[in-house]
């Protein structure tokens, strides 16, 4: 199956600084990919390059079997694109911005299987400027699928919402992967990543800096975290010998192991031939988060 | 052709809930009308070649400009600008649809609410201050209207495609206009105003309209063929200005 979004080497300057600098993705047909980086790591600027808004300086860029810098009508009547900053007219009702969208495209879904997709049933004849803002974005993408697209590029859809509008649209964008669509979702958000992504691409410095399945993404960073209360009147040298040397903070003793099964053994042994309780005791696998703000590095850099 | 249809029926659909713009572009020409004709409709005006008539005569096609210029140029200017500022304009540009059926939307929207403004106009003239068209100048006055109402909309994308923000957008379309309504024989006969002030105006697209759509009233000069091209002068301006500097995207970011 030909990638519905192929990508090698792509740069874009902005003055004498490369804000996409040598960036290589394949997205898959029909997959969720999320693609994750801080504020300014130049995930808008490359979307948009996807979309066909921007230009490029470098690189190729093949989407949909076409270049979007020459690609015309044909190719955006297989796109759907739900732009950062957009709101609906305000004047017009969810039906009728629909109905009026439905009219750019050659072969539009109906306006009333649209609403049911994005849960506006029951907001289908109140305008748009009095919908909540979570409203306003499933609208948005509606408008996004009335023309029946291969593929949706959603950038930040969910920032500023609620997490009750949040887990709504989350609903909308499994229902899309149900139906087939290939999706590209910008986010800064882990856990809508976690929960709605197939791939993560993490963009660091301008190139893809980490790219695989939320589970492998994990995987990559393999540290288990063993924490637990150091016993009273002990020192940290009486715990016996580990994979690791121990840290010490408030009390609370910290061990970051790639070898988690014989460090726990060794320590519960101790504990208990010498009667100790380790109070407090976890051990914990990193979360996709920590492991984004490993990869992606720990300060925002210049805006986008 | 169901695309521009169905463009210019959400246009006008949004024109007309939007209750600020639907007062000031059609009710207040139309207040402006009535107010002045109970003002100042008796008095006697001498014309430039020594006819006297009835300011309500004049008063008629005077906001009938006033109307066409509210609808396709003010009007334009801040609807044009919203939908670049919201993103409305890059957002269609993302769809499959042309380019110029956004602006063809806008331009038709237009020319339908000064169409009707200048029908309502007429029919008041005629049935409330017995203001009368020849029906032999009917044709020059439909004409008058639709290029007049084309300029005008050209000027309007001019003065988007100039306007770097939404609320930037009313004031600077109404100091444009404004102080034109005064000196172009709207608010105020020519006669009255000093000739420099005059002979400025006459250069600038207002008072050649006005000139166009008062000769069917008053038919004692010369078909004004003059002021009729001047008229679209401007607009070829406007519109290659428009074309210049026009863009889909925000100003910001």
């Amino acid at each position: 199956m030909t990638p519905a979004i192929s990508v090698t080497g792509l740069v874009k300057r902005y003055g004498d600084r490369n804000v996409v600098d040598g960036l290589d993705l394949e997205v898959h047909a029909g997959e969720v990919l999320a693609f994750l980086g801080r504020n300014g790591a130049g995930k808008t600027t490359t979307t948009e390059i996807l979309e066909g808004y921007r230009e490029r300086d470098g690189g190729e860029v093949l989407v949909l079997g076409q270049d979007p810098a020459t690609a015309g009508a044909d190719w955006r009547a297989k796109l759907g694109i739900v732009l950062q900053e957009s709101r609906p007219l305000g004047a017009l009702t969810v039906r009728e911005t629909l109905r009026l969208y439905a009219a750019y495209f050659p072969h539009p879904r109906g306006v009333d299987e649209v609403i049911a997709l994005v849960g506006l049933e029951e907001q289908a004849a109140q305008r748009a400027g009095r919908l909540s803002g979570g409203q306003q974005r499933r609208l948005d993408v509606g408008v996004a699928l009335i023309g029946n697209p291969e593929l949706v590029f959603l950038d930040e859809p969910t920032t500023g919402f609620d997490p009750d509008a949040r887990r709504q649209f989350w609903d909308v964008i499994s229902g899309l992967r149900d139906l087939g669509t290939t999706v590209f979702l910008t986010t800064h958000y882990m856990d809508e990543a976690q929960v709605l992504a197939d791939r993560v691409a993490v963009m660091r410095d301008g190139k893809v800096a980490a790219l695989g399945t939320p589970a492998e993404l994990q995987a990559m960073r393999g540290d288990v975290e063993i924490r637990f209360v150091l016993p009273a009147g002990l020192a940290l040298d009486a715990l016996p010998t580990l994979s690791k040397p121990p840290l010490l903070t408030g009390g609370e003793v910290r061990i970051e192991t790639t070898a988690p099964t014989p460090d726990l053994a060794k320590l519960c042994s101790w504990a208990e031939g010498r009667g100790l309780e380790l109070e407090g005791l976890t051990v914990e696998r990193p979360t996709l988060e920590d492991v984004f703000l490993a990869i992606a590095g720990d300060h925002a850099e210049a805006a986008s | 052709m169901n695309m521009l249809r169905e463009q210019v029926r959400a246009d006008l659909l949004a024109f007309s809930r939007r209750p600020e713009t639907l007062f000031f572009t059609v009710f207040l020409p139309v207040i402006f009308l009535v107010l002045f004709e109970a003002i100042f409709g008796g008095q006697l005006v001498t014309l430039s070649d020594g006819t006297k008539v009835e300011q309500s005569t004049l008063q008629v096609p005077a906001f009938m400009t006033m109307g066409i210029i509210s609808a396709s140029f003010v009007a334009l200017a801040i609807t044009v600008v919203n939908r670049r500022e919201t993103g409305t304009f890059k957002r269609v540009r993302g769809t499959p649809a042309p380019a110029w059926i956004l602006i063809a939307g806008q331009v038709v929207t237009s020319l339908v609410i000064a169409f009707l403004m200048v029908l309502v106009m007429l029919v008041l003239g005629r049935l409330a201050y017995g203001v009368h068209v020849d029906a032999a100048h009917l044709p020059w006055l439909i004409g008058g209207v639709m290029l007049g109402a084309a300029a005008f909309s050209c000027l309007g994308m001019m003065l988007a495609a100039i306007t770097p923000s939404t609320e930037a957008a009313p004031p600077l379309a109404n100091v444009v206009v404004l102080p034109l309504y005064f000196i172009s024989g709207v608010f105020v006969p020519v006669d009255s105003l000093p000739t420099w002030l005059g002979n400025i105006a006459s250069v600038l697209p207002v008072a050649p309209l006005v000139t166009v759509l008062t000769w069917p009233y008053v038919a004692t000069t010369d078909t004004p063929w003059r002021s009729l091209g001047l008229v679209v002068v401007w607009g070829v301006i406007g519109l290659i200005i428009a074309s210049w500097r026009f863009r889909w995207t925000p100003r910001r970011g």
